[in-house]
């Protein structure tokens, strides 16, 4: 899949973080096996230009970091509420952000017709009832 | 040339426009989002995010702890509220007055405009009957707590509640244009009767030549000019802040940016071995009304999170995370929101970008950490195994940074709505807020609309307010 906002390494980084945040686990898929990157562009589209041109750096250097690096960060970006210093504000808004573009594209309706499996949120049992006359 | 340029169309923008249109006025309506109705708004979460949000989504105090949300749409933040409407009461009044020097805040002074902007819209208090697990949950707890709570009074007129539909779906606008925004209960049928209105324009400078206004805007992207005798700016804390400072009146306002506030919100979460399915029905319907509580600084309330939001909240990632969300259906939640202490600023950078400065004050942290612990009681005296408590304060009251008052030196708008030094630019919207209320604000910022339209409307049109103004 390609995207009009996101280069491919940065799409590739985001299903790598996505499945170091939500791996395969008992019922649950991994975020790459859903497939609700296919979407992505829906989401970005709306942010501010300046915010994707960030995004897209941000993604192209992660994609060069090992796993157990980026497994390091990940775990500093998560516990950085309380942290302080220079980067801290960086840490927590990369840690909002990243988690905010996976959780989207995760739990969602937008689900592509190739994947086959339960969906997340019926795997989460929510079930919305919109009455539309 | 126009006799008034409204800018914005949330609760104070909305009111004002649909005022100054009935009474006839030559008015032009300017709007940064796109006009959405039933049919059009974001039918997911992750799109309503995106879609209706500025910024993509969320924007963040300059040390990314607390996120604000607000909406670029037809109709404003009031597309997205819960749409909870309730008067002030002494102790906001009081504190305002204290702050702002302005003398006619009293509940008093305010009851025929809070009576006008209620009788137009739908409004609906919940019963028990409406009140789903989570509510019922809530309410027995604090029953033995000795906690007081009380119903919400919500603007609603056809919910479908009784053939099963799920208010949380309105979060992103509601489809059946019974949540009385300031789309469905002011502008829809103004718009069918020809309000000028333009969308997907925003402003960006503001010029005032003496009897004129000149306003500049981007329309998709392109420029565009219009000019008008007076302008009012509803554009909210940040939007209306943002404009002024970006038309160079910092440097006669000193108070410009400052006082800002916005109730910070935690929420947590607890865990119960029932289903509680805490986002289906009503999912807002209860929250504290306990003077104990509005003595200490705080209100609890009973509210619930769709998936993305709530897994942003209270799960981290991995096995953790999976967990947690597999609970989902078996969770309730109850926030604590902070009257907090208007020590926040907003600013905007040389490059056109908004920069919040919000301090969490001690003052702030002892109220949460008290309404916290509450919480906790509220929960496990009911039974849930576990809690899960949000560090990550989510602010959807925004106000100040243009704040009212006699004090040019400490304040940006006088007591009769106008820019200082200015008498044809006027602001009545969330920017205005003198310090937190610690109360629902947009009932209030629909009744100072209220009252601006009537001045307005007398001065400019001489013609018998009341009779003109009315449901
Ligand atoms: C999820 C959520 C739930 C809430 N629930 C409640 C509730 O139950 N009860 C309650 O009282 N309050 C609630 N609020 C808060 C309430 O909605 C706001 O306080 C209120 O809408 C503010 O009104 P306003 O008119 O000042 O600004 P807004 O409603 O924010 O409207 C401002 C409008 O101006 C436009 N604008 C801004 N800048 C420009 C520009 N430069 N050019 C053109 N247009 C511009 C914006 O796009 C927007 O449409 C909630 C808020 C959120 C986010």
């Amino acid at each position: 899949m390609t995207s009009k906002y996101l280069s491919n390494s940065a799409l590739k980084t985001i299903n790598r973080i996505g499945d170091m945040m939500i791996p395969k686990n008992g019922e649950f898929p991994a975020f790459s096996e859903v497939g609700g990157l296919e979407y992505i562009d829906e989401i970005v589209s709306y942010a501010p230009p300046a915010d994707i041109k960030d995004l897209n750096l941000v993604l192209t250097i992660l994609a060069f970091m090992p796993n157990f690096v980026l497994r390091w960060l990940l775990s500093k970006m998560e516990n950085s509420m309380e942290s302080t210093g220079p980067l801290a504000p960086i840490f927590r808004m990369l840690d909002v952000g990243l988690r905010g573009l996976v959780f989207s594209c995760y739990y969602t309706e937008k689900i592509p017709a190739s994947y086959k499996g339960k969906k997340p949120l019926d795997i989460i049992g929510f079930d919305l009832t919109r009455v539309e006359d | 040339m126009y006799d008034y340029i409204i800018i914005g169309t949330g609760p104070s923008g909305g009111n004002i426009a649909h005022n100054l249109f009935k009474a006839g006025a030559n008015i032009l309506v300017l709007e940064a989002g796109k006009l959405m109705t039933k049919k059009t708004f974001p039918r997911t979460e992750a799109d309503t995010s995106a879609r209706l949000y500025w910024g993509g989504g969320i924007e963040f105090d300059a040390e990314a702890k607390m996120g604000f949300l607000r909406t670029r749409v037809v109709g404003g933040t009031s597309i997205v509220n819960q749409c909870l409407l309730d008067r002030f009461d002494d102790i906001a009044l009081n504190d305002w007055i204290d702050e702002s020097g302005v003398k006619w805040f009293s509940q008093e002074h305010l009851a025929p405009f809070y009576d006008k902007v209620e009788n137009k819209l739908s409004l609906h208090t919940f019963t028990p009957e409406d009140m789903n697990r989570n509510a019922q949950l809530f309410t027995q707890s604090c029953d033995k707590l000795g906690v007081k709570w009380g119903a919400l009074r919500k603007g609603q007129n056809d919910c479908a509640h009784e053939r099963g539909n799920d208010c949380m779906a309105c979060l992103g606008g509601c489809h059946r244009d019974s949540k009385q925004s300031s789309y469905a209960g002011y502008l829809r049928d103004d718009i069918a009767e020809g309000l000028n209105l333009q969308t997907e324009t925003e402003v960006t400078q503001i010029e005032n030549n003496g009897d004129t206004v000149t306003v500049y805007a981007l329309q998709q992207g392109k420029a565009v000019t219009f000019k008008a005798k007076n302008i009012i700016l509803a554009g909210g804390a940040f939007g209306t802040t943002k404009m002024l400072m970006q038309s160079g009146f910092k440097k006669q306002l000193p108070a410009l940016g400052k006082n800002f506030s916005t109730h910070p919100q935690f929420m947590s979460f607890g865990l119960f071995d029932e289903e509680i399915n805490a986002y289906k029905g009503y999912f807002q319907t209860v929250a504290s009304k306990d003077p104990n509580l509005r003595t200490k600084g705080y209100k609890l309330e009973n509210v619930f999170a769709p998936p993305i939001s709530a897994a942003m909240l209270f799960s981290r990632t991995g096995t953790y995370h999976q967990e947690i969300m597999r609970n989902y259906t078996r969770m309730t939640c109850i926030e604590v929101a902070v009257r907090d202490e208007n020590a926040g600023e907003i600013k905007v950078d040389n490059k056109g970008k908004l920069t919040i400065d919000k301090p969490f004050t001690d003052q702030d942290k002892t109220r949460r950490d008290s309404g916290r612990e509450l919480i906790s009681n509220i929960l496990t005296n009911e039974g849930a195994k576990k809690i899960y408590a949000s560090s990550f304060a989510v602010g959807l009251h925004l106000m100040g940074g243009s704040v009212i008052g006699t004090d040019p030196k400490r304040s940006v708008v006088d007591p009769e709505f106008r820019v200082h030094g200015y008498n044809n630019m006027f602001v009545a919207d969330s920017s205005i807020y003198p310090n937190a209320p610690g109360i629902n604000p947009s009932l209030t910022i629909m009744a100072l609309a209220q009252k601006l339209s009537e001045q307005l409307i007398g001065t400019t049109h001489d013609i018998k307010v009341s009779e003109q103004l009315g449901a």
